[in-house]
């Protein structure tokens, strides 16, 4: 009977002093060390108002969570806007303090897309990808001029500035530009300035050999890179727009005809870092 | 025992926690710091302004440079008033030439002609006229702009073509040995403001390049000459987007070797506020003297306009009389003048200086005589012996003398009778030598019926009743050689 009696106190002290902490342990453990996530953010468009606004909730939306703990962004984008690629340089910038981000470009990652991929840690493109177009375009304004019915207060109230001024100011862009790509990709770059910054697009391939991409490979690559550098293993990989709460809108960024058909010119004139591709001309 | 059971407790307790750690975390992410540009520090590329202003009057050279308007030039005058406005403050006359069929005409009296960004290639009668111009001594510039670019896009197929100003351009430049290229110059290392501006510091030897330091040409096709001048020289990092490489054969403007065709591969630095960049205001001077100056040649071949100034002196040899058609041909001539800006001035000696038309016989006087000297011309019985075209019929044929002095110009008209000096004046007044012997110097004109109209092959005149005679017989009239006036 005392021998039925000790088995059970030896029962109840190891479902004390064992099984309950260790049920507990298990309980907290999820909220403890919560499984790790790689958050992609993908931006399959030019950088516009819109689509920056959306980049920028999921970016901080990813700094915020602390289950995330590696970013991959994933490009298929010419570029776009200058303002709004700033804006998201700089987001990218705060995230890239706390938390790596890896670069998946998937088509193409090309002037202010790539001004973006610079500010991460490790840049993959496909070896057809296309990569580069390092530059600002910019459409000069007309010299002004006076309208009968229009009445502005300054000679460039209507035209922004003189056509010099402006072509000047573009070169502070261009600057800007190349500064990020010395500091983000430093002593990566294998190429010569001179080619680097002409305003060249690459295929992924050469943008191997110059140093403009860390390597090849594709989103899966990307992600386990970031894992990679985030230390982290057996985690979760979770598109961020829905948990951002980023809705889908239909915003147009190129012209589009009557027709409905779409150029790969921006809506409206201004300075843009932006790859506008050859049109078929002989 | 107790102490035990709380280690036990604690350790059940963080199993699971480790082992979750464990197995999602494999150490501790370590971030950099993350440099990005200093924004602020940047600065606009500042224009670069020529503040250093000259009190230094320019000469009144006076002279006609045309301007082309007739190979669908893709150009504004506002575009190039710098150039325009340096040429008028020289005395220059600016004037378009709308159609390729008067430029023959309008170069026999201009200085130089200047054409902008052509898209309509020159015709072969047009380039050889031009030719001739800057064989006389005449000045040629060729101005392209690699901004000048004809976007043809084809209404059917949807493709689109694009021209550049060089193809046009080079059809004339060729024949000065000189070629624009249709490229771009670019230097990414040092440029004015944008990397398509490029700056030239080294300079070919030349009036053109007189008193420049530094020039900044935007937008500019590479030229090239290899008998000629490279006037503006890029440096090594002056590329060519043709290869982007650089070369020493290449630079932004090229003169042809007897320097009177230049060509530039940009004109925008024509235009405000590129004129007031660098040294670009003091080329834009050189320009406008080079397109005034220099000695050009007259001869013959400019006639009508033989004559620089705005007044001659006409002397008509006393044995000819004023009679009413000598006046009116005198008159016409006034009236030709004058539609040239000439005024004349009838005087009673042969003048010793300045501009002058002198009209006279085959009948040398003391007057007329040193003229016929300096040609060379003998009057022989029925013939006139000249240098130039041997011996000529004195009868029915006019002879134009033609001395281009330094100290003004003189045209000397001789035929035998009155009539036939007044067919000459007349022909002086066309102002076409169309049917006419020609050279430099000298033009033998038929003006009259000839001798041989009045005179058997046995030498004996013939009357008036004698070719009536003839004609009644049924044989051929001679014909009569047509004059310029019908």
């Amino acid at each position: 009977m005392a021998e039925t009696s000790n088995q059970w106190e030896n029962y109840r002290t190891g479902l004390l002093w064992i099984v309950i902490p260790f049920i507990v342990g298990l309980i907290v453990a999820s909220s403890i060390v919560p499984q790790p996530v790689i958050g992609v953010i993908r931006l399959e468009d030019a950088i516009s108002s819109y689509t920056t606004q959306s980049l920028i909730k999921q970016i901080q939306y990813a700094a915020e969570t602390p289950e995330i703990k590696a970013v991959v962004l994933v490009f298929e984008s010419p570029g776009g806007t200058v303002v709004g690629t700033e804006a998201i340089y700089f987001e990218l910038t705060k995230l890239r303090e706390k938390k790596p981000i890896v670069t998946a470009v998937n088509a193409i990652a090309a002037s202010g897309a790539y001004y973006l991929s610079v500010n991460t840690d490790f840049i993959f493109a496909k070896p057809t990808s296309l990569v580069g177009n390092i530059g600002a375009i910019g459409y000069l304004p007309r010299a002004p001029f006076l309208i009968e019915d229009t009445i502005t207060t300054g000679p460039y109230k209507l035209f922004g500035s003189e056509r010099d001024g402006y072509m000047r100011q573009i070169e502070m862009v261009k600057e800007g530009f190349f500064e990020a790509v010395k500091l983000g990709r430093g002593d990566k770059i294998t190429g010569a300035p001179k080619e680097i910054f002409s305003g060249k697009i690459w295929v992924g391939i050469v943008a191997l050999h110059l140093g403009i991409v860390d390597a090849l490979g594709g989103e899966a690559e990307a992600v386990e890179k970031a894992a990679e550098l985030a230390k982290v293993a057996n985690y979760q990989v979770l598109d961020l727009r829905e948990p951002a709460g980023v809705e889908t809108a239909l915003v147009t960024f190129f012209f589009q005809n009557d027709d409905g058909m779409i150029y790969p010119y921006p809506n409206e004139a201004g300075v843009y870092l932006l790859y506008i591709p050859p049109l078929p001309i002989k | 025992m107790k102490k035990k059971w709380v280690y036990i407790a604690i350790a059940a307790l963080l199993l699971p926690i480790c082992v979750r750690g464990l197995w999602f975390y494999r150490g501790f992410a370590k971030r950099p710091e993350i440099a990005t540009p200093d924004f602020a520090s940047f600065s606009a590329p500042q224009a670069p302004f020529n503040v250093s202003k000259t009190d230094e009057e320019v000469g009144q050279l006076g002279g006609t440079v045309l301007i082309d308007a007739s190979h669908s030039n893709l150009f504004y005058m506002a575009n190039i008033d710098s150039l325009t406005s340096a040429i008028q403050a020289r005395s220059g006359k600016i004037e378009m030439v709308a159609d390729s069929f008067s430029l023959e005409n309008n170069l026999k009296y201009a200085s130089a002609f200047v054409t902008f960004s052509p898209t309509l290639p020159y015709s072969i009668f047009e380039i050889e006229a031009l030719k001739n111009f800057a064989e006389r001594g005449g000045k040629i510039i060729v101005f392209t702009d690699a901004t000048n670019n004809t976007i043809y896009t084809d209404y059917f197929t949807g493709v689109t073509t694009v021209t550049s100003d060089v193809n046009a351009a080079n059809s004339l430049l060729r024949e000065f040995d000189i070629m624009i290229n249709n490229d771009y110059l670019y230097n990414i290392e040092n440029s004015e403001g944008n990397f398509r501006n490029v700056f030239f510091e080294d300079f070919g030897k030349n009036e053109l390049t007189f008193g420049l330091k530094e020039v900044a040409l935007y937008g500019a096709h590479s030229v090239e000459s290899p008998s000629g001048l490279i006037l503006l020289r890029g440096t090594e990092s002056t590329l060519s987007s043709a290869n982007d490489a650089h070369s020493a054969d290449q630079g932004g403007a090229a003169l042809s070797a007897d320097g009177n065709v230049a060509a530039f591969g940009d004109f925008t630095f024509l235009s405000s506020p590129y004129n007031a960049y660098t040294d670009n205001a003091t080329l834009i001077s050189n320009l406008a003297d080079f397109v005034l100056g220099g000695s050009r040649s007259k001869s013959l071949a400019n006639f009508p306009f033989l004559f620089e100034g705005s007044t001659v002196k006409v002397f008509v040899a006393p044995e000819l009389t004023k009679t009413t058609e000598l006046i009116s041909a005198l008159g016409g001539l006034q009236a030709s003048l004058r539609y040239m800006g000439i005024e004349p001035e009838f005087v009673d000696e042969v003048p010793s200086s300045g501009n002058a038309i002198v009209i006279a016989s085959f009948e040398l006087t003391e007057d007329t005589e040193p003229f016929a000297n300096k040609f060379d011309l003998v009057p022989d019985g029925d013939f006139i012996t000249t240098t130039e075209f041997g011996d000529v019929g004195r009868y029915g044929n006019g002879i134009l003398l033609f001395d281009a002095g330094t100290k003004g110009s003189t045209l000397v008209l001789l035929a035998d009778t009155p009539e036939d000096t007044i067919s000459l004046i007349g022909v002086v007044t066309s102002g076409s030598l169309y049917s006419c012997l020609t050279s430099e110097k000298a033009a033998v004109c038929s003006v009259g019926y000839g001798g041989d109209y009045y005179s058997s092959d046995t030498g004996e005149e013939t009357t008036e009743e004698d070719v009536s005679q003839e004609s009644t017989e049924g044989e051929a009239t001679p014909e009569a050689t047509p004059t310029p006036e019908g």
